[in-house]
């Protein structure tokens, strides 16, 4: 075993040394399309920060850190931080808990736990708009589906996404609701892959469910659930279509995210000021760059520890 | 060995409950290839949505006759055919009598004109048209509301068009003052008006009469109108006094005591006012004491209450009556209700503008369009179908016109139109940033009005500190 691995690794070395050129001509399409959507953007939206551009795109001159310096000063950014923070903070844990408690159950492959698994997954398969109208419309106080069951069962109507306190954890449940389904995936394939002989060793030595939960299935899934983490923390923190369709930032600017200022100085509130927009993209650039670099630090480097 | 014994494992496995499995894993690499299919859709929306509401049917109708007309020009023999690219903001059952319209136009007009019209949501024209126009691709003629003209001409984007009444001999004399007024920017045409209006006050004579109230009388005065709703309200049927939406500005209420938000001539700053205080008050009181509205509701969320017979009064524009007559709603149309200082409404009003850039021939070809508008025929279509108060001189005098029950009823609302920072370039940052997130925390309660109106008396001194 141990011999086969090490020629191979000679051999790999050697592969790689003589095929540099089809590795680059490998690379190159998804370079290309990363470059279109992803590199020069962000190098545009680097420049454009640091520019008055607006919509009209006409008479821009530079302005040096100016728009950072407004940034700090501008209350509603620090209002949207705070919202992007408080959804990431309730929403993250609330999707992977959800998960991980299901996959207690659902991580066996009999038909039953099949059907379910695929059954959660399906609201992560429909377009976020979509499942932001519906709820909305069950939610509706005057005319939802969900009012009037509160209603029938003697309950006074509540308006979820028009009360300033409940919009936001409305938007949050509606938003895990629909994302758990694939952490659900993810963790289920992880559980399947432990070794049983572990589970028959912890049983021989007296542990139970719970016991066997906590100090196997978790450990054993571990890299999967702080890849689920990060990535749902990345996602949490650029949150816009929901709230959008959902509340459009309001009542009261409550569920205004970072994302969602950014959409409004820069298309919906004239002057159109994109070097502004800009500069809060860079703002929250380096604020989802800072959580994942601690997120990895101190998550995904304990996965890596436990790997080996 | 190990892994070959595993492949095997497998294979047998498939055997087993191979149907079962096979199934399943159908089901979920399609709903793997949906998610995917799904993230795409979304960008794509983005980028290149479609233009909604096109009334099935005449969708493949025009696409064909697109492509036709794209090998038509490519073949040289464009001179045949001006083709004026039109976008718009007309989303609602108005589109519908606007392509009616347009499409009669292209079909009798002897110009070879052919107007190819795009309908999309306005905020996506607003994203959209500065990008457009800055990288030459602008269609050639826009319908927009009258208070986007300011903003666009100080970016130097729309075309001045002040010799279009020479050009085409339309008498401008003929269009009321008021309304050519909101086309121009420091005495400069920049379009031509389409329609004009002001907020109405609508109220459902069914309801005023269960309630026991005139259903031929609406409110007057702003005490009247608080009565009223207060009467009208009944929480046990859903039904409410007066829809208020947030997310839009009440300037008929400050005006009303005297009271005004900010002069666009001296960039003066005139929220800090006792008057202001009063109104504010009264409308915290309306709304948080005597709960006479739905909470928080937007305004479509208001539309639809108001033609479910859920809402009893509302102050709107004219594009309520076609959806209050298809629902038979037995409504009534009245002025805004007087303060201490008169009753005021705010105007508003659509206009035909020519983007920066656009070619001669196109140019006259969009302005041989916007001079069949200003023609009485069409213009008494459009107020006739729509509602829209009319403000061409000559078609005032027609008796069809002056015997049409809602639109004389309109015409006296319409008198007390008050301009609010129309043709003023901060007007869309003073409403965002200012005056509605004030009237938010007045009418949910977030804030005394005191405090509200201080925040808001700050705010719009950063707003009008800009160059």
């Amino acid at each position: 075993m141990g011999k086969s691995r090490k020629s191979f690794r000679n051999r790999k070395s050697k592969y790689a040394a003589h095929n540099q050129k089809s590795a680059y001509l490998f690379l190159l399409p998804s370079m290309l399309i990363l470059s279109v959507f992803i590199f020069v953007p962000l190098a545009a939206s680097l420049l454009i920060s640091i520019t008055d551009m607006n919509i009209f795109m006409k008479d821009v001159s530079f302005v040096g850190l100016k728009n950072f310096t407004r940034l700090f000063a501008d209350r509603r950014v620090g209002n949207a931080t705070f919202n992007s923070l408080y959804f990431t903070l309730l929403e993250v844990p609330l999707q992977i808990g959800l998960a991980l408690l299901l996959t207690m159950c659902l991580a066996k492959n009999n038909r039953y736990c099949k059907l379910l698994r695929s059954v959660y997954y399906l609201p992560f398969v429909c377009s976020m708009t979509a499942i932001g109208i519906v709820w909305s419309m069950l939610l509706d106080p005057n005319m939802g589906l969900i009012a009037y069951w509160l209603k029938q069962a003697g309950f006074q109507t509540v308006s979820f996404l028009k009360n300033p306190d409940l919009a936001m954890p409305t938007v949050i449940a509606v938003t895990a609701w629909k994302g758990f389904g694939y952490t659900l995936t993810l963790l289920a394939a992880a559980v399947l892959n432990i070794s049983q002989s572990l589970y028959e060793a912890a049983e021989m030595d007296g542990a139970g469910g719970l016991q066997k939960f906590v100090h196997i299935t978790v450990p054993g899934i571990w890299p999967t659930i702080s890849f689920c983490i990060v990535t749902t923390t990345i996602g949490a923190m650029q949150m816009f279509d929901q709230a959008y369709v959902m509340t459009q930032g309001g009542p009261l600017n409550r569920t205004e995210t970072v994302v969602q200022y950014i959409y409004d100085r820069g298309f919906q509130t004239a002057p159109n000021d994109l070097g502004y927009a800009s500069a809060i993209s860079v703002y929250l650039f380096l604020i989802v760059a800072f959580l994942t670099f601690v997120l990895k630090r101190f998550i995904l480097g304990r996965g890596e520890d436990t790997d080996e | 060995m190990n892994r070959m014994s595993k492949w095997k494992k497998w294979k047998e496995g498939n055997k087993k409950g191979g149907r079962m499995k096979r199934l399943s894993a159908a089901v979920l690499s399609a709903a793997l290839c949906m998610s995917l299919l799904a993230g795409c859709g979304d960008g794509a929306e983005k980028g290149t949505q479609a233009p909604p509401e096109t009334p099935e049917g005449t969708t493949t109708g025009e696409t064909t006759a697109a492509a036709e007309t794209k090998g038509e020009e490519g073949n040289a023999s464009s001179e045949e055919k001006v083709i004026v690219e039109f976008w718009n903001v007309f989303t609602g059952s108005d589109g519908d009598i606007l392509r009616q319209i347009v499409d009669n136009y292209n079909k009798t007009n002897t110009d070879h004109i052919e107007i190819r019209m795009d309908i999309m949501p306005n905020d996506q024209l607003q994203q959209k048209l500065p990008a457009a126009i800055a990288t030459g691709t602008a269609p050639d003629l826009v319908l927009f509301g009258v208070e986007n003209i300011a903003p666009y001409v100080s970016n130097d984007s729309l075309e001045d068009i002040s010799d279009f009444w020479e050009v085409t001999g339309v008498d401008k004399n003929n269009i009321l003052e008021n309304v050519l007024e909101l086309s121009h920017v420091d005495g400069k045409l920049y379009g031509t008006p389409m329609q004009y209006n002001v907020s109405y006050l609508y109220w459902n004579k069914d309801l005023f009469a269960a309630a026991g109230l005139d259903p031929e009388k609406a409110p007057e005065t702003m005490e009247e109108l608080a009565q009223y709703a207060e009467k009208l309200t009944d929480p046990s049927k859903n039904q409410f006094g007066l829809a208020m939406p947030t997310s839009v500005t009440y300037m008929q209420f400050l005006w009303a005591n005297g009271g005004d938000a900010d002069d666009p001539a001296t960039n003066q700053n005139l929220l800090d006012s006792e008057e202001n205080l009063k109104t504010l008050e009264w409308l915290q009181d309306l709304m948080v004491n005597k709960k006479v509205s739905p909470e928080n509701i937007t305004g479509p969320e208001a539309d639809t209450m108001l033609q479910a017979g859920q809402i009893a009064m509302y102050m709107s524009g004219p594009w309520q009556i076609n959806g209050l007559r298809e629902q038979g709603i037995n409504f009534g149309i009245a002025p805004c209700v007087a303060g201490s200082a008169g009753a005021f409404s705010p105007a508003g009003g659509c206009s035909y503008v020519i983007p920066k850039g656009t070619e001669e021939s196109r140019k006259q070809a969009a302005y041989k369009f916007m001079q069949y508008w200003l023609t009485d025929d069409i213009l008494k279509e459009w107020s006739q179908k729509n509602g829209f108060p009319v403000w061409s001189k000559t078609l005032m005098e027609d008796p069809e016109i002056q015997n049409d029950e809602v639109l004389s009823a309109i015409s006296k609302a319409t008198e007390i139109g008050r301009s609010y920072n129309l043709g003023y370039a901060l007007a869309s940052q003073i409403d965002n940033d200012v005056m509605i997130p004030m009237f938010e925390k007045v009418m949910t309660g977030a804030a005394k009005p005191e405090d509200a109106l201080k925040e808001a008396v700050e705010a719009m001194d950063r707003v009008l500190a800009q160059p």
